[in-house]
């Protein structure tokens, strides 16, 4: 029993919720209960959940502003789709699943080390600009492929895979991506990979290898956008590159910042919403209304960034919310924690975000200004 | 000849990226955010001049009109959209810039509607010697590109004004306590901003006279990819940055190759560019310190 | 613990979203016969979508106002793509889920490749206006109104050689399919004696001065481009590429007439090889043309409307002429009978006649046959 509740549950809670949602929705998919649009809505969101988890370990935990995760993803979704087209008739659904999989991620995977690489010389919105001029090179090369290669500009056919299944395999990846990403940044390289993102050249001087992690962070991240990619392939009839353009690594972009940066839970939650609310927003603002989803899209977006975000917000923001309206009902008790008792095992993870696009870095201080040279020569 | 010819058309091409970069390194040079809604705003700015034209016919008339309406519009989208997260993470600003940018295109497309339309400025006609051809647009841009990146850099360096955005740059909290309002002089920078990005609608206009919502989108991440190269946050960088972009599209497309892959070849240089000298062409270097 | 609060609602909320669904029969409640279409009603391609969308509810207003199918009206769903492949998924379910019966398809060729791979597990007819990839009409249940890229490609390129040219150049957007489909086919059926001066462009490119230079000595250029790209090409390269030089295109030219004040401050012969002239002044086309105008204006007006309005029409026709061959065709139909008989009809030596064309018949294939007529949108000066 001792034993049982010294098991962090916080630490799996997610992965629970998301294997019970599986568990679920894979058991209403065998008795019939949903339908192949439904299938497909799922689809989306393992995929969305997969991606934003991926970009979080950049943005959130190392700190750098990657705009080029659709890039990782078009690589994932054409090789990996062309591999199990090719693969498919040789050694059946199961196995061309798999080694397309592995494929895409691999070749993400490397690809995302590649352009690692200026990210050790090139800070904040440099290398932003670096990995969307990535991703739109990606874009374009499979764009202008010829037909019989990658399909050029009519796109690539794709495999097939069962449709009751597919949702359960994309639903296992976004696991393996949330295992992977957990267990990283909780070990002791998620410290390290974190007192980067705090304060590189102090991380350094403690001898924390800062090439290492941060190739290691950008190839991770990009094996899974890479595996999103495949089951992308998987999901749609065909591959066509316009989808992957920067405004697609944008909207990933979103679900991580709405998410609460440094946080994978919220990471989750803002993917599924967004993704839900787009099809939703879609298919109910038809024919002359169908120009009012992005506006609608627009304002809630400004509204909630700026109610998350706004400084002048904080006080409102800490008297209502949801944690202070359930603290409300659980009674408080300060005998459960002992004085000395210090939370090792947990990484912080809210992070001050002023550091992601600024250059500066000042130990201590809560606002940390962007200080150019002065303008004169 | 052809390289003369080459390098006329890469000027023309050139010379629109470096007006809309003037207004992207402005911005980003003083208030620190890479607003996305730039090109949006230009867009904005040629649908008044649209409207102008079609009431009042007289192409002054109407350009002015841009130029306070952008001017307008861009304090509004600080005050609204970007104060309240000034202390606030630049990610966060970054992203209502996005939000901000979607509302302005689908307004336009609410109150315009879907079809481009179509806008005669006036027909400059070109100029020819030698085998050349040289639409007067071009020189007329180029030469407006010039001015105003001679006026800014003068603004900057010898008003009051312009030096108290220096120090906003340099360090807002300091500024403040000199006695600098901070929120006045961002809100003067993007003012400046949105008044330039009216000029570059114009000069958008007089070269391709198809008007549509996403009139900004392309050309605006293209101009500020042109910032970067230049040295972003530098007036003559985003000068220099637009014109070299222009040169090379141009070059590109004359070899049928790789003309399809032109953008990536505009990409790649970016990234070239940035590998060898981080900070841009005339981007300073940045010191760090723990 | 709020955030697993909010993803359990979440759940919550998909499954409430999934209840209500399920395999059910969607057209046993109908009341009205439901035609879908999805097409960019908002983005860069809108003023296809909205064309669309215009004439094809013009047209079920008119079938209404004339009293229905022996009484039965109809009612078209219209969603919105934005010209993203992977959007299209979402709105056929939604339009399946509000009873559609039979489809337009999608306007744009991209979104129906995915269309016809989703339209074909349901056995969901389609008779697309205006996306006019060569695959589009791959399998039984879909048909096209327009012209096929590459059958596009083959004529202008029959047209091309019978003109006895030693040069001509060729202006395409490299990332289209359609403008691609349509170069393609012209290559290749193109008399090889023929020298060309291919140039390229591609995204949404609005200086087009690098390829006026390249093709600046060329007396007959070819522009199997849409009419917005070629409209800022043509302002471009006046005085540059020689006055009596002639910009040849395909149907994606119609609409250019209304994007110029004035055509005749092109210098140069504008001609295209369509289905449809929005500039028509007699026939079932001039009508269409001012019913259109009255209604909507002329900034929307080009062939994808026109061919919408006809694909409408096609449709009511082939119901019609089933009945009256002794099929019933109840309101409440399930989409795939209905689509059986539209097959049958379709196959079976309908011919239509409209907007966009005479006798218009269906291959096997599904491609259209129907007369391709050469438009001369403009002398030159």
């Amino acid at each position: 029993m001792n034993k049982f509740n010294s098991v962090k549950w916080n630490h799996y809670l997610n992965y629970i919720v998301v294997a019970a949602v599986t568990v679920i929705f894979a058991i209403l998919s065998l008795t019939g209960f949903i339908d192949s649009s439904d299938k497909y809505l799922l689809e989306k969101i393992a995929i969305a959940i997969t991606l934003a988890v991926s970009l979080s370990m950049v943005v959130g935990f190392l700190g750098e502003l990657s705009l080029g995760h659709a890039g990782f993803m078009c690589i994932g979704a054409y090789l990996g789709g062309k591999t199990a087209v090719i693969l498919e008739p040789m050694l059946g659904e199961w196995p061309a699943l798999i080694v397309s999989l592995l494929v895409g991620g691999a070749v993400a995977a490397i690809f995302g080390m590649i352009i690692g690489l200026p990210a050790l010389r090139l800070r904040g919105d440099y290398l932003a600009i670096v990995t969307l001029a990535f991703g739109e090179i990606v874009r374009s090369i499979f764009m202008n492929s010829s037909k019989e290669s990658f399909g050029g500009s009519l796109g690539l056919d794709t495999p097939r895979f069962n449709k009751d299944i597919l949702f359960v395999v994309a639903f296992i990846m976004v696991l393996a991506t949330l295992a992977v990403t957990q267990n990283l940044i909780r070990s002791k390289h998620g410290r390290a990979i974190t007192a980067i993102r705090d304060n590189e050249i102090a991380a350094r001087a403690t001898g924390i290898d800062v090439t290492k992690y941060k190739l290691l962070v950008f190839t991770v991240s990009s094996f899974f956008a890479g595996i999103a990619g495949v089951l992308y392939s998987y999901s749609n009839f065909t591959v066509q590159s316009t989808k992957f353009s920067y405004n697609y690594s944008i909207e990933i972009l979103v679900m991580v910042v709405l998410g609460g940066m440094g946080n994978i839970n919220g990471a989750i939650i803002a993917a599924a919403l967004i993704t839900f609310l787009d099809v939703e927003l879609q298919t109910i603002l038809t024919g002359n209304l169908a120009v009012l989803q992005d506006l609608i899209y627009a304002l809630i977006l400004i509204v909630l960034v700026i109610y998350n975000n706004a400084p002048a917000l904080k006080n409102f923001r800490e008297k209502y919310n949801l944690k202070a309206f359930i603290r409300k009902f659980k009674p408080h008790n300060p005998s459960k924690h002992k004085d000395d008792e210090a939370k090792w095992d947990r990484v912080p993870t809210k992070i001050k975000m002023d550091e992601i696009l600024s250059v500066d870095f000042q130990a201590n201080s809560p606002y940390t200004p962007d200080k150019p040279e002065k303008e004169g020569k | 000849m052809e390289f003369i010819e080459t390098l006329i058309n890469g000027l023309s091409i050139g010379s629109t990226y470096a007006m809309i970069a003037l207004g992207y390194t402005m911005v980003y040079g003083i208030a620190k955010m890479l607003n996305f809604a730039h090109g949006d705003v230009i867009m904005v700015g040629g649908y008044i001049i649209y409207v102008g034209l079609t009431v009042s016919g007289n192409p002054i008339i109407s350009f002015l009109a841009a130029v306070l309406s952008c001017i307008i519009l861009g304090i509004t989208i600080e005050k609204v959209a970007y104060r309240p997260l000034r202390g606030a993470s630049p990610l966060a600003v970054l992203i209502t810039a996005i939000g901000v940018s979607y509302l302005l295109q689908s307004s336009a497309q609410m109150i315009f509607g879907s079809a481009p339309k179509m806008v005669t400025i006036a027909d400059l006609g070109s100029i020819s010697f030698s085998g050349l051809t040289i639409p007067v647009y071009v020189l007329v841009t180029l030469a407006c590109s010039v001015v105003i990146m001679t006026a800014l850099t003068l603004f900057v360096k010898y008003t009051r004004t312009g030096r108290a955005m220096i120090a906003v740059s340099e360090d807002k909290g300091a500024a403040q306590l000199m006695g600098i309002n901070v929120n006045r002089i961002i809100m003067i920078t993007f003012a400046i901003g949105s008044g330039l990005a009216a000029f570059a609608g114009l000069f958008m206009l007089m070269k391709s006279p198809s008007l549509s919502n996403t009139l900004g989108a392309m050309p605006g991440i293209k101009a500020f990819t042109a910032a970067v190269i230049g040295g972003i946050g530098s007036i003559p960088g985003a000068m220099l940055g637009g014109i070299l972009m222009g040169v090379v599209e141009a070059i590109s497309l004359k070899i049928p190759v790789i003309a399809p892959y032109t953008d990536a070849i505009e990409f790649l240089i970016l990234i070239i560019i940035l590998l060898v000298k981080p900070t841009g062409i005339l981007g300073k270097k940045r010191r760090e310190k723990v | 613990m709020k955030k697993i609060f909010a993803f359990v609602l979440a759940v919550m909320m998909i499954l409430g979203m999934t209840a209500c669904s399920g395999g059910a029969n969607y057209t046993e409640n109908n009341t009205e016969f439901v035609i879908g279409v999805s097409g960019p009603l908002t983005g860069g391609a809108a003023v296809y979508g909205v064309a669309v969308q215009n004439s094809a509810q013009m047209a079920v207003d008119e079938i209404n106002a004339n009293g229905g199918l022996n009484g039965v009206m109809f009612k078209l769903i219209a969603t919105d793509d934005t010209h993203d492949a992977t959007k299209v998924a979402a709105n056929y379910a939604s339009m399946l889920e509000g009873g559609m019966q039979a489809s337009l398809g999608t306007v744009t060729t991209g979104p129906a490749l995915e269309f016809k791979q989703l339209s074909v597990e349901d056995n969901v007819f389609f008779l697309t206006p205006s996306a006019s990839g060569d695959a589009v009409p791959e399998f039984d249940n879909g048909y096209q109104m327009c012209f096929a890229d590459g059958n596009q490609g083959k004529v202008a390129a029959e047209y091309v050689n019978s003109l006895g040219l030693s040069e001509i150049g060729i202006f395409y957007k490299s990332d289209d399919a359609y403008s691609n489909g349509i170069f393609e086919q012209f290559k290749d059926n193109l008399d090889p004696s023929i020298a060309t001066v291919e140039t390229v462009f591609t995204g949404e490119a609005s200086d087009f001065s690098s390829q006026i230079s390249t093709l600046k000595d060329c007396t007959f250029i070819f522009m199997p481009i849409y009419y917005q790209p070629a409209s800022i090409f043509m302002t471009q390269a006046k005085g540059i590429i020689a006055d009596n030089a002639v910009y040849y295109g395909c149907d994606g030219f119609d609409g250019l007439a209304g994007q110029f004040e004035d055509f005749s401050v092109i210098p140069q012969e504008v001609s295209m090889l369509s289905h449809f002239d929005s500039n028509a002044t007699e026939g079932m086309a001039a009508d269409y043309i001012a019913k259109y105008t009255e209604n909507f204006g002329t900034d929307t007006l080009n062939q994808f409307g026109a061919s919408a309005y006809d694909c409408i029409y096609a449709i009511y026709n082939a119901m019609k002429a089933a009945i009256d061959a002794g099929e019933t065709i109840d309101v409440t139909i399930s989409a795939s009978d209905l689509c059986e008989i539209l097959k049958a009809q379709f196959q079976g030596g309908f011919s239509y006649s409209g907007v966009t064309g005479e006798n218009i018949t269906w291959d096997a294939s599904g491609y259209v046959a129907k007369g391709a007529v050469k438009y001369t949108l403009k002398e030159a000066n």
